[in-house]
């Protein structure tokens, strides 16, 4: 099934407007599947800003877009720079070598341990975006 | 529930010359996780590497034997 145009013209919308861009099964306070809460610990100890999307309310939709754009379909997705990082393994491995730092041009914290215990919720965080069923 | 060898012979396969384990990490048989060291790999980021890899084991995705399949990767190189 083709992608829903204006879903997927909303997506590429939020790619252009957040430099870091997870979509993710809940949100960063009340993530709903244990993936995208490791990616959310991940970005939250390297404290870089960016915008999360629940794809809860719109699963099947957003799959067909994500795979039209990225060839994609499994949440949680990271996106950097409008680029598909990758899912919680790819996340996860690239902050321990330091590469997820440097792509997003954060600091990388002196003990990189994806699954460290997270640190209280980030100031810096964007709310959650949403995108609306239309 | 995967035939784990064939998988495994999916992806060596897919991607000759390629050092593939694969195992099953939950005992159900439907949840894997494939460790590919694969000379191809070269140049390639790690979401390409793994674009690779679930493209060589699709079918078996597709028809639910395999429900869930972690993957990691590295480049092969056979002088390191």
């Amino acid at each position: 099934m083709p992608a829903n145009p204006e879903l997927k013209q909303k997506v590429e919308e939020l790619l252009g407007q957040n430099q870091v861009l997870l979509f993710m099964k809940g949100t960063p306070e009340a993530p709903q599947c244990g993936f995208s809460m490791r990616v959310v610990g991940v970005l939250e100890q390297l404290g870089v800003e960016y915008g999360a999307v629940d794809v809860l309310p719109l699963l099947d939709p957003l799959r067909e877009v994500t795979g039209e754009l990225a060839d994609w379909r499994t949440f949680p997705q990271l996106y950097v720079n409008g680029h598909l990082v990758g899912g919680c393994d790819i996340v996860e491995e690239m902050f321990e070598s330091g590469e997820l730092a440097e792509m997003t041009a954060a600091e990388q914290p002196a003990r990189a341990q994806a699954g460290a215990p997270q640190t209280p919720a980030d100031p810096q965080q964007s709310p959650p975006l949403q995108i609306e069923n239309s | 529930m995967a035939d784990l060898a064939e998988v495994k012979g999916m992806i060596e396969e897919a991607l000759p010359g390629a050092e593939v384990e694969v195992v099953d990490e939950t005992g159900s048989g439907d949840h894997l996780r494939a460790t590919v060291r694969a000379p191809q790999f070269a140049g390639k980021s790690r979401i390409d590497q793994h674009r690779l890899v679930r493209a060589a084991v699709q079918p078996r995705m597709d028809d639910g034997s395999i429900h869930a399949l972690s993957i990691k990767t590295d480049v092969f190189d056979p002088g390191g």
